[in-house]
């Protein structure tokens, strides 16, 4: 009950009911195609409340895929995706977009928007009348920025920002969301070392406050470090799913990549 | 970070000052008529006043000549900057305008296939050409949106710009065709062309009014799934927004609006592309505050352009170019210097 009250507690979702027949995130058998190009193929997995879960492989093997999946925006040919216990298939997309929160590729705007103004668009999917965000809309905003450390930029035309600046812009845009899941595609692609950690050791403690963080990385050793559970991607399948001193030996490292035994061993 | 409570107050005091704008415009022109009369006058009309003190000739004037006129200018005025402000959302492109996906081209042609058209009769007159235009507009956008394939899921913003491209550049070279072979009516076409507000009668204000009206209203409300797609597609999907639905509708409304719009007032230019980013520079990006201050804000830049443009006998088109491109000239300085739009 505890940890019901704790995930009620942490974003204000009265859906979440983590009783042992509640599923927050979950794949049945997907199969995704693209234009009759296999994507993904025999996804099958659960994903549960507060669990922090790394998805790694080769380039092309499906990450960024199965996350859209995921997150109900590429359709499934067949199978189902469940989020909070109902087929996504079933769920509006204001509903989606109240559960599961995606923290996508960067971010590219037409106009100059400053950085609250950007993370205050999270606030959408609660519903907000004409004239733009509320007070209650930019408080939130104002606690995400904070929470991610870039209150100091909040004023800022986001297009003028460094890369890490807007990596943490657009985690703090996922947050706004308040949703219990929160996806992110590589969230620490091309950032330096000390924005690396910074957004690591944000993610921890997003988990550790009941929040579901599902995340697409490439540098394993951050990924052994950090995440309890890595589901590794080859080919469009799932081909290891469990705690990384399972799924990441050398071998299995050798083999999704595609390089010698020897060298992944060395990583 | 803008309130809401600064739009709201930004709305108020800029609807407050449109109506002012306005009765001072019913009375500039050719026969001055001060404000307190023109008030007097409008009151009258609509039963309040008692006091007989107005002419009949002002009372002619007013209601006749000017009343549709300033209408026009407003409903015009506020169509074409929000609808200006929705294709930039939409097609998040800085420059877009209104007639972005052909409609300026579709409406100039078929407003002067009709013009050119051996027909008379007192119907044809009242609004033939108007309704050509109108009916030329939406067919450019349909063409667009039927090759573009807006709404499909598969569109790219940047194949939909190009399409609208394609196809104003087919209606403007059948323009130049139609132009050619137009002898003594090249002077109704040309004049078209330029934009203007003289043939802006209580009929045709009419007909106009209700596409107009609707359409901008429509769209100034639909800031929210607008503001999602700053984060284009995949991320206004994220937070919520059916996006091929909300092109649908946004698309529709706003050609509904452009199209209107062109057909009571020829081409007028600038209103669309300028006024919104002199909203943006005020309250910021997030189309919930642009559209609805769009539309009071199109509508005043108009209104004053006509006014000019009345005094001193000069197409309204060309006053609100003169005074829309110095603005986008200076506005990309400014992005040079630091400013981005």
């Amino acid at each position: 009950m505890k940890e019901r009250e704790r995930a009620l507690d942490a974003h204000d979702q009265p859906t979440m009911t983590p009783d042992a027949s509640y599923e927050l995130l979950g794949a049945r058998d997907v199969r995704v195609t693209i234009n009759d190009v296999e994507i993904l193929r025999n996804i099958n997995l659960k994903i549960g409340v507060a669990e922090r879960v790394a998805i790694v492989g080769a380039n092309g093997a499906g990450k960024t895929s199965l996350l859209r999946a995921l997150s109900g925006t590429l359709p499934v040919a067949s199978g189902e995706v469940i989020l909070c216990s109902e087929p996504i298939s079933t769920l509006s997309r204001a509903t989606i977009a109240r559960s599961i929160a995606v923290v996508g590729a960067d971010l590219a705007l037409p106009f100059a928007t400053r950085a609250d103004e950007l993370v205050a668009l999270g606030r959408l999917p609660h519903g907000t009348g004409p004239g733009g965000p509320t007070a209650h809309d930019r408080e939130r905003a104002a606690a995400a920025l904070k929470r991610v450390g870039a209150s100091h930029i909040a004023a800022r035309d986001v297009r003028t920002l460094s890369a890490g600046e807007r990596q943490l812009i657009a985690i703090a845009l996922g947050l706004a969301q308040e949703t219990p899941i929160l996806a992110l595609d590589e969230p620490t692609v091309h950032l330096d070392l000390k924005h690396r950690v910074e957004i690591a050791d944000l993610l921890v403690g997003l988990a550790d406050r009941a929040r579901t963080v599902v995340a697409i990385f490439h540098e394993l050793e951050m990924v052994r470090d950090l995440f309890p559970r890595v589901i590794v991607m080859k080919g469009g399948q799932i081909v290891g799913d469990g705690a990384p001193s399972e799924v990441l030996t050398a071998a299995r490292v050798a083999d999704a990549w595609g390089i010698p035994v020897e060298r992944a061993a060395r990583l | 970070m803008r309130s809401t409570t600064r739009v709201r107050t930004l709305f108020t005091a800029g609807a407050l000052l449109l109506v002012g704008v306005a009765i001072a415009a019913i009375g500039v022109g050719s026969v001055a008529i001060p404000p307190t009369e023109v008030v007097g006058i409008l009151l009258q009309q609509i039963g309040v006043g008692t006091d007989a003190a107005a002419s009949l000739g002002s009372t002619a004037i007013v209601m006749e000549l000017r009343l549709p006129r300033i209408l026009a200018a407003v409903l015009v005025g506020a169509a074409l900057a929000v609808a200006g402000g929705v294709f930039q959302s939409l097609l998040r492109n800085p420059l877009a305008d209104p007639y972005v996906l052909g409609t300026s081209s579709g409406a100039a042609l078929g407003a002067a296939v009709a013009i050119l058209l051996p027909i008379s009769g007192v119907a044809w007159e009242l609004g033939g050409v108007q309704l050509a235009a109108f009916a030329g507009a939406l067919a450019a956008v349909g063409l667009v949106w039927r090759v573009a394939g807006i709404g499909s899921g598969e569109e790219r913003i940047a194949s939909v710009l190009l399409v609208g491209y394609a196809v104003a550049s087919l209606l403007a070279a059948a323009l130049s065709l139609v132009m050619l072979m137009s002898g003594a009516n090249l002077r109704a076409i040309f004049s078209f062309l330029l934009g203007g507000l003289d043939g802006a009668t209580w009929p045709r204000l009419a007909a106009a009014a209700l596409p107009l009206i609707l359409a901008t209203t429509l769209l100034a409300l639909r800031g929210r799934p607008l503001a999602a797609l700053l984060l284009g597609d995949e991320g206004a999907m994220h937070l919520g927004v059916e996006v091929r639905r909300e092109r649908r509708i946004s698309v529709a409304l706003a050609s509904l609006a452009t199209a209107a719009a062109v057909a009571l007032a020829g081409l007028i230019g600038f209103v669309g592309l300028v006024v919104p980013h002199l909203i943006r520079l005020a309250v910021g990006p997030d189309p919930r505050a642009v559209l609805p201050l769009s539309a009071i804000g199109g509508a005043l830049l108009l209104l004053v352009a006509d006014s000019v443009a009345r005094t001193i006998g000069i197409p309204v088109g060309v006053i609100t170019a003169l005074i829309g491109a110095p603005f986008l000239l200076w506005l990309l300085h400014r992005s040079r210097a630091g400013y981005a739009l």
